[in-house]
């Protein structure tokens, strides 16, 4: 025959425990359906505890002058199945056990109190929140409670999602997005979390740090906005032949990157759009043709430019610009030939170097690179035969946005036709 | 029902016999009141004040009868809504006061905070109404409890209210309130028959806003509110009463607006006819009429009487036209009296 | 012998009444009944005539509160539930807020409101209305979590020249207790670090101080170290307190007990995103009941409302992004 537990009724808003003031049956008595079998008191009012079926008393729990929490299991009785049927006691908690039934002993309340305070770890008597004291509330383990997914940003591997508070402590620390490419992110999606940014910065500390030069902190910062934009590069053998008997023929000589500005300051005064920028919906073209040339110094690279180049001949730049090459080096450049120009040329060739993909000025599209000149077999198609030959490759940088390979290709053939006519230059 | 009772009653229950005096001193406040008002109305005409104007033009008699027998110094507090005018500066409300308040001075009791008949001095005993009817009646209650609370001898409140408020929960919930705590209460309800523009017709479906009272357990009254003798008399009685223990009176007084709801409502929805009908006249004209014929006063003293309160009205309003307007940027924004629990103002 | 949040406020109203003859307590039920949740138990045979019965009218109660506070009382009402509030709103937010600043006179009642959900107590006996108080100046609004803070804030409340709504949590009234009753507690205004931690920051005031220190516990387990700030103070809010802890932590949610629209938890995470967006390192989350009335069966109101569970499960999404 089924048990049915007899418990602690909610007897009123907020209650949490009653006292058992009086106990009218023994175990064994026979028991109507709603016959008052306890008299319990609230700290509200005194009340009778009710049976839920007809049945039998098989045990009482409970004992007078003890508090009980709500839902306590106070005796149990024994029950037909029909009357358990009839009086709709069909779900299992209506049969079971569901509360521990010892009454709550000083012991455990000491026991209770000690686990709290050791879990908070923390000894303010006056605000301690004694949680020990609240009673249990099983949620049916059938609902689960429910809170909505949170968003989490998509593809933000490494610090390219960067909180308010990574970007308020970057510019704190004056630090940038590039700096931390190689911070792992364990956030969502991958992302740098704050923890993970002071992480790497403790580490870091680690390392042996120097101090960068103001040059050095100057070229990052160009070459880091710069790389904002989509940079191709495309580069083209060309002969220096030319070039070379002219510069032999001449006196005083030009450098051979003097040849390589003069020529695309031509180039570019036929079409100045590919020399543009791109803002917004509209290409802005340059005002004048003012080539810069990058001049290496001490920790950092500089850019002297030249004004007006295409109005001027080789011969009439060849003293200015062994001028500012000198004033460069010595990093005592003359105002007018600081500021910006239109493009940059770079003789990276002096390192010995004969392909490279230079970066362009952040304000400019154009950086047109000149490799180290070596003496190649190039087959002579008229006398059917390889002929030596000095060889260098021009490398042209610039913002796909504004040029595409072709474009690009034209201009390097037309600063190559120039370079092969050097007296016109 | 109402109850009307014999003037043995009212000597019964310690009140001075209506007196001659009185009623020229009633009419004095009524003057100064109607006086003023115009004045109001005629300032709101040329744009000088802001927001509303009510006027209480018919309704002096009523007002100014509760106003002018309730004494602070003895502890009564009066709560006057926005057609008492003469019933708030017959309690003692400065003239100053009103005039300040309509055209927004910043010496006022409100200081530009709240303007026209949203005014008051509550430490004085005359509590700054809001304009949610029947909010008035609880807050008069309680000062009477405190009061009470204070062991304050035979004090009275007095508050007013209109036909269109008496519908509201708030005044059953207050005058059921003031009978179950005995308070002596004195409730004025000013029947003008017109709520704005709604009749009493649609407001209430009793012969008699007084035969609500006997349902409280309050004793009630119903009087020709024109009749400045007829309110004096009534009120005379029922600040007694309430002053003897007898608990809330109510005293109903039947009259006619003889304006707009508020000076922005012409009121064509009231008809002409409705002037010469009982308890339609103009309680001033009939005041005046009565103290002349019967000799309360001579021509010369009532002339005086309208001559002075046209000075002290033209000095009032120009002293508050000339004050200083109130000052956003010193304005102090905040609304606790507790500054450092105020959380300020949200900077913009 | 154990002190409760009930026994706490039942205490601060006695000594209240002792010190201060200015100060008596107007309520349904309250005199020889002690009130519905036996609140004023007592307190009518202490100070005779002081503990008074009202009808069932509490726009009267409250209008009758402000007109005692202007003639120099400092009057207790004791609303029955905070759902019926809503019957005393016009005189709470047009009369009391309003008073000190229209006149100059200031208008000191304390309105204490049994606040909350219970199991069973349905969508009229449940509500947790600080947020709409809160919304109107001239008021001061809150919402203790603890039997110290119910004892300190409600003489405190009492004391202070403001109309002062306490949000007093029905849950809380049995279910909590202390050794004694505090000798020292912060003041008004304060909010307090209840768990120090410094993973991530849940803001949570009245029970829901709670339902959040046994989510921090539970996740303690895990190896999360989470703050929780009671904020005891619905209004003012200590937001220098909360920027603190966010400075701290990086990350915040905020929990309450009332409905999602708008409310204390968006007026903390407006703060905190105005005055501390750069202490952020995630998106600031909150947690209210759901958008509905409050259900009656314990089964729906167990999830309607936010639970330790519920606030472990969204601090442990926070902590994710």
């Amino acid at each position: 025959m089924p048990r049915v537990p007899l418990c602690m009724p909610q007897l009123g808003e907020s209650i949490a425990e009653a006292a058992i003031r009086e106990i009218g049956i023994a175990a064994g008595d026979d028991i109507s359906a709603d016959q008052e079998v306890f008299q319990v008191e609230t700290d509200k009012a005194m009340m009778g505890v009710t049976t839920p079926a007809t049945g039998r008393v098989l045990e009482i729990i409970a004992k007078v002058d003890e508090s009980y929490a709500v839902g306590a299991t106070l005796a149990y009785l024994e029950v037909t199945d029909e009357e358990i049927q009839r009086a709709g006691l069909t779900k299992p908690s209506d049969t079971a056990p569901i509360r521990p039934v010892k009454p709550r002993t000083e012991e455990d309340q000491a026991a209770e109190n000690a686990l709290a305070d050791g879990d908070d770890g923390q000894s303010r008597p006056h605000f301690a929140i004694d949680e020990s004291e609240f009673i249990e509330i099983d949620v049916n383990p059938e609902v689960k409670p429910t809170v909505e997914g949170l968003p989490v940003p998509a593809s933000a591997t490494g610090a390219t999602y960067l909180s308010p508070r990574m970007k308020a402590r970057m510019e704190e620390l004056g630090l940038n997005a590039a700096d931390l490419s190689g911070v792992a992110g364990s956030g969502a999606g991958g992302r740098v979390t704050i923890e993970d940014f002071e992480k790497f910065i403790r580490e870091i500390e680690k390392n042996k740090m120097t101090a960068a030069s103001p040059m050095r902190i100057a070229v990052a910062d160009s070459m880091r906005r710069s790389w904002t934009r989509p940079l191709a590069t495309v580069g083209m053998p060309v002969s220096l032949d030319a070039v070379l008997a002219h510069r032999k023929a001449s006196d005083p000589k030009s450098g051979i990157a003097l040849y390589a500005i003069r020529a695309l300051a031509l180039a570019l005064s036929e079409n100045t759009a590919v020399a543009g920028r791109l803002i917004g919906e509209r290409i802005v073209h340059p005002k004048a043709i003012d080539i810069g040339f990058a001049v290496e110094v001490e920790d950092g690279v500089l850019v002297p430019v030249m004004r007006d180049v295409a109005d001027k001949t080789l011969a009439e730049l060849t003293a200015p610009y062994d001028e500012l090459v000198r004033r460069g080096r010595d990093r005592r450049l003359p105002p007018e030939a600081m500021g910006t120009g239109i493009a940059t040329v770079t003789n990276f060739g002096t390192f010995g170097i004969v392909w490279a993909t230079p970066i362009p000025l952040p304000e400019q599209n154009l950086v047109l690179g000149l490799g180290a000149g070596r003496k190649v077999p190039h087959w002579d198609d008229a006398a059917g035969e390889f002929v030596p030959r000095v060889e260098a490759d021009l490398t042209l940088s610039f913002d796909h946005r504004i040029l595409d390979g072709g474009a690009a290709g034209r201009l390097l053939q037309k600063i190559d036709s120039l370079l092969q006519r050097p007296e016109t230059l | 029902m109402s109850q009307s009772l014999p003037q043995s009653t009212l000597e019964a229950a310690g009140s001075p016999p209506a007196g001659t005096d009185r009623s020229v001193e009633a009419y004095r406040w009524m003057v100064l009141a109607r006086v003023f008002e115009d004045k109001i109305a005629a300032l709101y005409r040329a744009g000088k004040i802001v927001g509303g104007v009510y006027l209480g033009r018919g309704q002096e008699a009523f007002s100014a009868s509760l106003g002018m027998q309730l004494d602070r110094a003895r502890g009564d507090v009066f709560c006057g809504l926005i057609r008492d005018q003469a019933g708030r500066m017959a309690f003692g409300e400065p003239l100053i006061d009103s005039a300040r308040t309509y055209l927004g001075s910043a010496e006022g009791p409100m200081r530009g905070r709240d303007g026209n008949i949203h005014r008051g001095r509550p430490s004085k005993g005359m509590p700054a109404m809001i304009s949610h009817l029947g909010a008035m009646i609880p807050v008069v209650n309680g000062m009477l409890m405190a009061l009470r609370h204070r062991k304050a001898q035979g004090v009275a409140g007095g508050v007013t209210i209109g036909d269109g408020g008496t519908s509201t929960g708030a005044f059953h919930e207050a005058l059921n309130q003031a009978a179950v705590e005995k308070l002596p209460l004195v409730l004025a309800v000013a029947n003008n028959q017109y709520a704005y523009s709604t009749p009493v017709s649609e407001q209430f479906a009793c012969d008699d806003l007084a035969d609500r009272a006997a349902g409280y357990g309050v004793r009630g009254y119903s009087i020709d509110g024109t009749d400045l003798d007829a309110c004096l008399s009534a009120f005379t009685e029922a600040i007694a009463r309430a002053r003897a223990g007898e608990g809330p009176q109510m005293v109903v007084g039947k009259l006619l607006r003889l304006a707009g709801h508020g000076e922005h409502d012409d009121a064509r929805y009231i008809p002409e006819s409705k002037r010469s009908e009982p308890h339609g006249g103009d309680c001033l004209a009939l005041a005046r009429a009565k103290i002349l014929a019967e000799g309360r006063a001579g021509a010369e003293a009532v002339a005086e009487i309208e001559k002075s309160a046209q000075e002290r009205v033209e000095e009032a309003v120009a002293r508050a036209q000339s004050e200083p307007a109130p000052n956003p940027y010193r304005e102090s924004w905040h609304a606790l009296a507790t500054k450092h629990l105020s959380e300020g103002t949200t900077e913009v | 012998m154990p002190v409760t949040y009930l026994d706490a406020i039942r205490e601060a109203q006695a000594k209240a009444l002792a010190e201060d003859d200015r100060v008596f307590i107007y309520g349904q039920d309250v005199a020889e009944f002690g009130g519905a949740f036996k609140a004023t138990k007592g307190l009518a045979d202490r100070f005779p005539g002081r503990v008074v019965n009202s009808p069932i009218s509490e726009d009267a109660i409250v209008g009758a509160a402000i007109g005692a506070a202007i003639e120099g009382m400092r009057p207790i009402v004791e609303m029955q539930f905070a759902d019926f509030s809503s019957l005393a709103f016009n005189q709470i937010v047009n009369q009391s807020a309003t008073h000190f600043w229209r006149t100059g006179v200031p208008c000191p009642i304390t309105i204490r409101l049994p606040s909350g959900g219970t199991e069973g107590s349905g969508p009229f006996h449940s509500q947790s209305v600080e947020s709409i108080y809160a919304h109107y100046p001239g008021l001061i609004v809150l919402t203790p979590a603890t039997v110290e803070d119910a004892y300190s804030m409600l003489l405190e409340a009492i004391r202070i020249d403001d109309p002062v709504i306490f949000c007093e949590h029905k849950f809380l009234y049995y279910h909590l207790k202390a050794d004694a009753l505090p000798a020292v507690s912060l003041p008004v205004g304060k909010a307090r670090i209840a768990r120090f931690g410094r993973h991530a920051t849940i803001v949570a005031y009245s029970a829901m101080v709670h339902e959040a220190l046994r989510a921090a516990r539970e996740m303690a387990e895990e190896g999360w170290e989470i703050e929780v700030v009671d904020l005891r103070s619905a209004k003012p809010i200590d937001t220098d307190t909360i920027l603190a802890s966010v400075a701290r932590t990086g990350r915040l949610l905020c929990v309450g007990e009332s409905f999602p629209w708008g409310g204390l938890t968006a007026e903390v995470i407006s703060r905190v995103v105005g005055e501390g967006f750069h202490l952020l390192d995630a998106p600031p989350k909150r947690l209210n009941s759901k958008d509905t009335p409050i259900p009656y069966h314990p089964n729906l109101w167990r999830v309607h409302r936010p639970t330790w569970q519920a606030i472990a499960a969204a601090t442990r999404n926070l902590l994710r992004l």
